[in-house]
Order: structure tokens, then sequence, then C-alpha cells
């Protein structure tokens, strides 16, 4: 008999192990492109390059390999020779390889960007391939920095490109940012932006800010010349139930491709000193009527705590606990409730699910269209909180006997509508289901999607 | 929104989260020609739900960031307020 679960152990197994040696190939080849160009400068081959007082290399002139990929950009009146040379001795680190950094990454590769580092903790997995457009279902599993960073190669082999394949923090952050000339936030939560944000006023670095969610997007760039910082514009950071992030609120790849590509572009104008750059002034795209606004935004705020002239904010703080929030977009699992208040999976599959009860699922009315437990009953969080849904259970609600059952789709908000429904209901038996539909498919039905 | 002296009619714009905390993307309401910034981000928090992020919003009046909220603002018919939250995913 053939045993189903031990070929899909192996199967992950080979696919994960595929990876790996991907992962050194990729390591073992950059060492390579490395020490030739090591070897090429030594025996003086590139007439052209000059040590610059980094320790680095000067590009003085450009190949013909050069003249020839760049053409279509070195016409541009003011771009230019002089600017392509700019671009190819300067190095930008880009913060996040998701939905901005990718497409920010990917023009800036392509334009002839000299140095490239990659500043991004996690693995590739399914859900960022509809706008992290850089990783390919060949790579899941690798992380997100290895896997651009053969992606990037593949696009333009002269970019030499590092890879920081860690969390960005107090500690680390200053020995990083120190060796780049722009710095992109192309990152995903409140705490890195501020971390960025005071990093960059310390070293003086342009800061090129992104930011996207469902249909909307921002982009200022901070730090540049007499323009503020992030922390002028916003002092201090917003409530934690107040910020939604791409996990819970959605996002469409082609508004996080706008801002990233604009990223790109305002990075591009910041090194080869082109154009207005996008400083002091914030745009605003609202991808759903396709509208951009450009607002001017204050000059540096005189008392601000990191940028003014007196500054109460010198080195770095921990950003996580000045904004209450981890520095990640994953789910923090909230626990509002007591364990009486709960109800495991397994535990509603084999009692509550057999007997009369109310399932409520709190979800979005477009999550619930994904998938829906049998018997589940929609009414959206929003419709709980404002007991909207009093009218159409008046009947049910009436029977105190009639144990009440929330869930959503990890168990968090399932535990804020029993906080709510309990007060109303002080007779009723109400509980939410511990890890919501996650938990469903992993405990129970491994067949039910999980997104 | 009820104030002595002249009124006037505004557009106010809300983008990302004070969008669906005030349930619209735009709306017009009556303002006083003359009012103190602070006084007016109050009068929309209470209008429009937007008390979570009350102290984490830009607002733009005609497409100008409001520096200081002990400023007086002058407003005439039809011109745009903007409310504007950081977006931090990407």
């Amino acid at each position: 008999m053939i045993d189903s679960e031990a070929l899909e152990n192996e199967r992950t197994k080979l696919k994960r192990e595929i990876a790996e040696l991907r992962a050194a190939l990729n390591r073992k080849e950059q060492c390579l492109r490395d020490l030739e160009t090591t070897i090429s400068e030594a025996t003086g081959d590139e007439d052209d390059v000059h040590p610059d007082t980094n320790g680095g290399v000067c590009h003085t002139q450009l190949s013909n390999d050069d003249i020839a990929r760049y053409s279509r950009q070195l016409i541009l009146p003011d771009f230019g020779v002089q600017g392509q040379l700019r671009l190819k001795n300067s190095s930008v680190l880009i913060v996040g390889m998701g939905g901005l950094g990718c497409p920010a990454a990917q023009y800036l590769a392509a334009a002839g960007c000299g140095k490239l580092g990659l500043i991004d903790y996690d693995e590739v997995e399914r859900s960022n391939f509809h706008r992290q457009i850089l990783h390919s279902e060949a790579r899941c599993g690798m992380s997100k920095a290895e896997s651009a960073r053969i992606a990037l190669l593949e696009l333009n082999q002269h970019c030499e490109i590092r890879c920081h394949t860690r969390l960005l923090n107090s500690r680390n952050a200053m020995h990083i940012i120190r060796t780049y000339d722009v710095v992109l936030d192309c990152s995903d939560n409140v705490a890195t932006r501020y971390l960025l944000n005071d990093a960059c006023v310390m070293l003086r670095k342009p800061l090129v800010s992104g930011s996207a969610l469902k249909t909307d997007g921002q982009l200022t760039v901070y730090c540049y010349g007499n323009g503020p910082c992030y922390r002028c514009i916003y002092p201090v950071p917003p409530p934690p139930e107040a910020v939604t992030n791409c996990g819970d609120g959605g996002v469409l790849g082609a508004v996080t491709g706008t801002i990233g590509a604009m990223q790109a572009l305002e990075a591009i104008k910041v090194i080869v000193g082109l154009g207005d750059v996008l400083a002091g002034r914030l745009l605003i795209f609202d991808g759903s009527s396709c509208l951009f606004r450009n607002i001017r935004i204050r000059s540096k705020r005189p008392n601000c705590h990191v940028c003014s002239a007196q500054p109460l904010i010198t080195e770095l703080i921990d950003y996580e606990l000045f904004c209450g929030m981890h520095a990640t977009d994953k789910d923090n699992p909230l626990q509002l409730l007591a364990s009486e208040e709960r109800l495991d999976v397994e535990e509603y599959r084999n009692k509550v699910q057999q007997q009369p009860h109310l399932l409520i699922d709190v979800r979005q009315p477009a999550e619930f269209e994904i998938c829906q437990l049998p018997d589940a009953v929609n009414v959206p969080l929003a419709e709980v909180l404002d007991d909207s849904y009093l009218k159409r259970f008046s009947k049910q609600l009436e029977d105190t006997q009639l144990p009440i059952i929330l869930l959503c789709r990890r168990g968090n908000d399932s535990q804020i509508a029993v906080q709510h429904v309990r007060n109303r209901f002080p007779k009723h038996s109400i509980r939410d289901i511990i890890g919501g539909l996650h938990a469903w498919t992993h405990k129970v039905d491994p067949s039910f999607p999980i997104y | 929104m009820s104030a002595d002296g002249p009124v006037v009619n505004v557009h106010v714009l809300f983008f990302a989260k004070s969008r669906e905390l005030a349930q619209t993307p735009r709306s017009k309401v009556d303002v006083p020609s003359q009012i103190v910034a602070s006084d007016l981000l109050d009068q929309l928090v209470t209008r429009f739900d937007l008390a979570s992020i009350k102290d984490n919003l830009i607002l733009a009046h005609n497409e100008s960031y409001i520096e200081n909220l002990s400023d007086k603002i002058l407003f005439r018919e039809g011109d745009e307020l903007a409310v504007i939250p950081p977006l931090s995913g990407g």
C-alpha cells in the first residue's frame, strides 16, 4: 500500500533540498564573480577603475557593453554618460524584498546600479507570488534575499548584490546602512519605519520611503536636503489596533508595483542629481480611482526628536517597544479571553458540531466567500460590534440554551466578538474557536483551504 | 458642523485607514470660514469616528499640510481638506 503521507513528506524534503542546493550554487557563483573582479583589478585589466575613498572602486568610463545595454537611457539629455557612471558607482540598500522591494530592486539592477544590498529575514512562500515578482515557485522556502539575488543576476550580471538575511534591528542597522549611499524603505511594519528613519537621519542617508495597502500607496523621500524626516510628519506611532498589514487588509500587486517602481525612480534621481526629488512632498496614490495627489508636507519640525538641531534621540532605541508592535507583519496571537471562554477545534468538531448551535463567522464577506464551515453564518466583526446583527438573530438569541460559537481566520477577531456578545447575553454560553480556520485546516481537515 | 459666523461648504477626502473609519472616500461638510486647526480636527474626529488615528494623521488644506494645529485656517467655499494617515504595509 502506498503511504501518501510519506510520499508527501519525501516530496517536501526533496523540494527543500533542491532549493538549498540552488542557494548554495548561487553563493558559490557570487564568490566566483567577486574573485574574478579582484583578479581583474589586481592585474590592472581595467584602466578606468580607480580605488575610491571607501576602499571600493570608482568607475570613470563606461564599457562597450554598458553603452550597448544602457543606450536608451544614455541618450536622455539629463541623464547621459555622467548619470550612468554615477549609477554604476552607487550603492543602494533595499529593506524588505516584498511587494515594494522586488520591483524597486528590479528597476535599479536593470538601470545599472553598481551595488545593491538586500535585507529580508523571511522566506519565499506561495502567498508572495502575486506581488513579489522576483521570486519563483522553484524558490519556495528559500530566503527572499537569496531568491531576489538569483533573479536580479539573471537580469544584470554586472550588478554586485549583497544579501543581508536577517531582521534589521537597533544593533545591526547602523553598521549595515553606513556603507550605502541611498536607502529604500520597502518594509511592511511601523517599527522598522521608525528604525530606518532614525538611522538614516543619524547617518545622513536619503531615505526613499514607499508603502502600500489594499489599493492605496504612499511615497516620499525623507532626510534629503531641507526636507523633513518621518518623525517630523508622524512624531508618535499609531496605536496597534489602527494598523492593518497586507496579510489582513489585502493588497493588489499592481499597486505595490506602481509604488516600488517609483521608489527606484526617486533613488535614481537622488543618485544622478536629476529632476526634482520628491522631498517635502508626499505622493498619495489611490489605485481604485487612479488618482495621484502631491501634498506639500512640512519642512523639518523645529523640535523634532531626531532631526532637529537639539535632538533628544541620538542613538537608536528599542523600536518594538516604542511602537508596541513587532518589526514584522506577522500576526501576534491575541490573548483576550480566559480558557473556559474558548474552544479547541477538535472539541468543536467532536461535541458542539453534533448538536444545535449558532456558528457566527466574523470575517469580511470577501473572505467568507473564499471558504466557510458548514452551517456558519457570516456576520462581519463591525456588524457584531455595532449590534446590527441583533435583529437578524432575535429569535435564536432568545434561547439561552443555544451555544453561540464565534469564528474567524486565526482566532483574534473572534475573541473581540466574544467580549462584545457576552456582555449583552451574560446567560448564554459564548465561546470562540482557538486558532480559527487555520487551526481547522491544521488539526481537522487538511483539505480545507488556507489563505 | 455648527459655529458662529459665516459657514462654508468644503470637500473632505479620506485616505487609507480614515476611509475605513469614516466609511466613505469623500464627504462635504460645512465648516466655519475661520477655525483653529485643532478645533477643526476635533470636529472631524467626532463626526467621522477617527478617534483611533487622531494623533497619527496628516491634515492637508488644498494639498498643503497644516503644520501647526494652533494656526487659524481660513476656508473658502469649495476648498479641499484631506485626511491622510500613514500606511505601513509593503
